[in-house]
């Protein structure tokens, strides 16, 4: 119990000493006075920084008006393909019925020609 | 506030002049809070001018005048938390890590260019400090903002965000740190004295 009593104080004396390290410290760190370069030194650092930013808020509007010129390219290159087709000029049905056309038109004149030429060889 | 409501607002709209006006009405006790929260005077200034580029920076995102102060204090806690933990990195070589001879040595050499009274003023400080640094960079902004700057829990509430329940046991866990500290310096110095 004495221990107990004895650690308490002690605690406690520890506690109040804290107290008035803190309170010292207080005093011993005032607030500087500051100097007479603080306010131009800090608008220095403010007008960098300012142009950092401008020159970072430049770039980004020159790179998105440079991505939109490109996609604009791009469309009107789209458009203008698809208006003067370069490959097929008609659909696969199209195609296979003028072959099919074409295949009759022949075998039309073969017969006409076996008819008309039989004669020869017999 | 040492300033007013409109003030603030003009500032927010991008007027120069009135953040101007902000920053010398504030600019004392932002500098006496970085000093105490950092220690170290010859670096006060550099780190309140970063506290005011942020300010500036980030005025737009003030949601009401209203909260301007725990603001500030969160921009100033940051700027010296960020100053301490590049200090802790660079692991430059401090007062409070020099041996107990090269102490008194500097002490000593001091003392004549110094008046006793700011030797003991800077005894001061070196001693906190090293209490100080048995806790962590943010524990410590924490405990000097309570302990030095007198801050009450509502207002270290608004500047961190936190409820109040929970600062009161961070606060005391921190507190116990320095106490052990405190304690083992004591012991130390006592154990010292016996040789």
């Amino acid at each position: 119990m004495w221990n107990d009593e004895l650690h308490n104080d002690s605690a406690e004396e520890l506690e109040r000493e804290l107290d008035r390290l803190f309170a010292a410290y207080r005093e011993a760190c005032e607030a500087p006075e500051p100097s007479p370069s603080f306010m131009p030194r800090l608008w220095e650092k403010i007008e960098a920084r300012r142009s950092v930013s401008y020159s970072f808020a430049r770039l980004s509007r020159a790179l998105i008006t440079a991505a939109a010129a490109i996609c604009l390219l791009l469309v009107v290159l789209q458009t203008t393909s698809r208006t003067t087709p370069v490959f097929y000029t008609q659909s696969y049905v199209e195609a296979l019925a003028e072959a099919s056309a074409a295949d009759a038109a022949s075998s039309f004149e073969i017969s006409l020609y076996e008819v008309g030429g039989g004669d020869h060889y017999q | 506030m040492l300033v007013d409501a409109k003030l603030i607002e003009r500032a927010r709209e991008g007027d120069d002049a009135a953040f101007n006006q902000i920053v010398l009405a504030y600019r004392r006790r932002v500098l006496g809070a970085i000093a105490r929260l950092i220690g170290r005077r010859e670096d006060v200034e550099d780190v309140g001018q970063q506290v005011f580029l942020r300010l500036y920076l980030s005025l737009d995102q003030l949601r009401t005048p209203d909260v301007f102060e725990p603001w500030l204090y969160r921009l100033t806690v940051n700027a010296a938390y960020d100053y301490l933990r590049k200090q802790r990195r660079r692991g430059e070589l401090r007062m409070a890590d020099l041996s107990e001879q090269a102490v008194q040595m500097a002490d000593a050499a001091a003392s004549g260019l110094k008046r006793r009274e700011e030797v003991e003023k800077d005894r001061t400080r070196e001693y906190v400090q090293s209490l100080l640094a048995a806790v962590s960079e943010a524990d410590r902004a924490l405990l000097v903002l309570k302990e030095v700057e007198g801050l009450s829990l509502k207002e270290l509430e608004q500047i961190y965000h936190v409820n109040e329940n929970a600062l009161k046991v961070r606060l005391f866990r921190a507190r116990q740190r320095v106490l052990k500290a405190l304690a083992s310096q004591r012991g130390a110095a006592a154990s010292g004295a016996r040789e």
